[in-house]
């Protein structure tokens, strides 16, 4: 665990670094996944360590923006003004970005029409 | 007497120390994982929005300031860098995946963060919203973390981000399914991934919970979006408010 943590700080510190000085753009932690991602795939496995802390992050990754969204309390006013854009931005943009990426992916797709082996039950079984 | 001064000298102790903020938040994520688990896992019963709608009221109740409570649980905000770097993990589980389908998954994120982005910024600026409104909408469809730093990149407020990111994330979870059916999106790998696309983290953890293949797609995909995301959003942002 204590291993895991410490390489995922180290990631973590190299992109803090390289997003100072190379790349001010990126979020330094963006840089710090991509350079996880490109140690992972030279080793060609992931330590136990490592992916326990990983995966305890990713259990409870919710929980770690809570001190931040709770500021939301500062923007009341802006929001009840603008809720009916709001709500319609949010709903309209996941139906178009779900319906476009989905086509997308059909149309491109090698095995056209989705022809995946465990399939035939997808659409029962999915809600 | 004394006894009501003591009490009052352990409040204000207490009040000043990052104690209390700890506790209030790690209280009400865990009174509301109970809610969620008690619902059955209904989408509609995020943990989130409970727990920040219990944060929120007890600091109204208590009177605490929001810049009070953000220094006791900066403690915890802090992680989210570290569990932002941790997210190489899901990727690099499922990017083993793309072999033989790089093409049409790149090409399909690419649309549907592209289409994300500029379908609600565009709303956003026809129905007349406030720029910090607008602003916030820009990183919205990414998982919340990077999100929340790619909102500081470019000027906005990662608070308001972050809670585009999860309320999409909501949407996403309860609308991406039904728009799958109805268009006969069957094999769990493109379904999976289009729920990584769209409704990121929590849609991600509900695709898990039904199918193990798309949930594998469906983190790929949230992953690759998020650096999609940070690579793109900041010139996307200046191409539009030059």
């Amino acid at each position: 665990m204590i291993s895991g943590l410490l390489q995922i700080l180290f990631f973590q510190g190299l992109g803090e670094i390289i997003s100072k000085l190379l790349l001010p753009f990126l979020p330094g932690p963006v840089i710090g996944l991509v350079l996880l991602l490109l140690w992972l795939m030279y080793l060609k496995d992931i330590n136990t360590s490592l992916a326990s802390v990983a995966d305890t992050f990713s259990r409870y990754l919710g929980l770690l923006f809570v001190p931040a969204a709770v500021g939301i309390i500062l923007f009341i006013p802006q929001l009840q003004q603008n809720a009916l854009t709001i709500v319609t931005a949010l709903i309209m943009s996941v139906v178009f970005a779900a319906l476009s990426s989905a086509l997308v992916l059909r149309w491109l797709s090698p095995d056209h029409p989705s022809s995946n082996e465990n399939s035939a039950q997808a659409k029962d079984q999915h809600d | 007497m004394t006894e009501s001064k003591s009490i009052i000298e352990i409040w204000v102790y207490l009040s000043g120390s990052p104690l209390l903020a700890l506790f209030l938040t790690l209280a009400s994520y865990q009174t509301g994982l109970w809610v969620y688990q008690k619902s059955n896992h209904n989408p509609l019963a995020n943990p989130l929005i409970i727990t920040i709608a219990l944060i929120t009221t007890s600091l109204h109740f208590i009177g605490m300031s929001y810049e009070k409570y953000f220094q006791g649980a900066q403690f915890i905000h802090f992680l989210l860098g570290s569990a932002t770097v941790a997210l190489a993990i899901p990727i690099y589980r499922g990017i083993h995946e793309l072999r033989g389908r790089l093409f049409p998954l790149l090409l399909a994120l690419c649309t549907g963060g592209l289409v994300s982005i500029f379908s609600s910024v565009g709303l956003c600026t026809l129905m007349g919203a406030d720029q910090a409104i607008t602003g916030a909408f820009y990183a919205k469809s990414v998982t919340a973390p990077i999100a929340m730093g790619i909102a500081e990149r470019i000027g906005s407020s990662p608070t308001l981000t972050a809670v585009f990111a999860v309320l999409t994330g909501i949407t996403g979870s309860v609308l991406v399914p039904l728009i799958l059916n109805a268009i006969d999106f069957k094999a769990w790998w493109q379904r999976g991934f289009i729920i990584g696309i769209v409704s990121h983290g929590i849609g991600t953890s509900r695709a898990f919970s039904i199918n193990t293949e798309a949930g594998t797609y469906a983190s790929l995909a949230m992953g690759l979006h998020g650096i999609l995301g940070a690579l793109t959003v900041p010139f996307i942002y200046k191409l539009l408010n030059p």
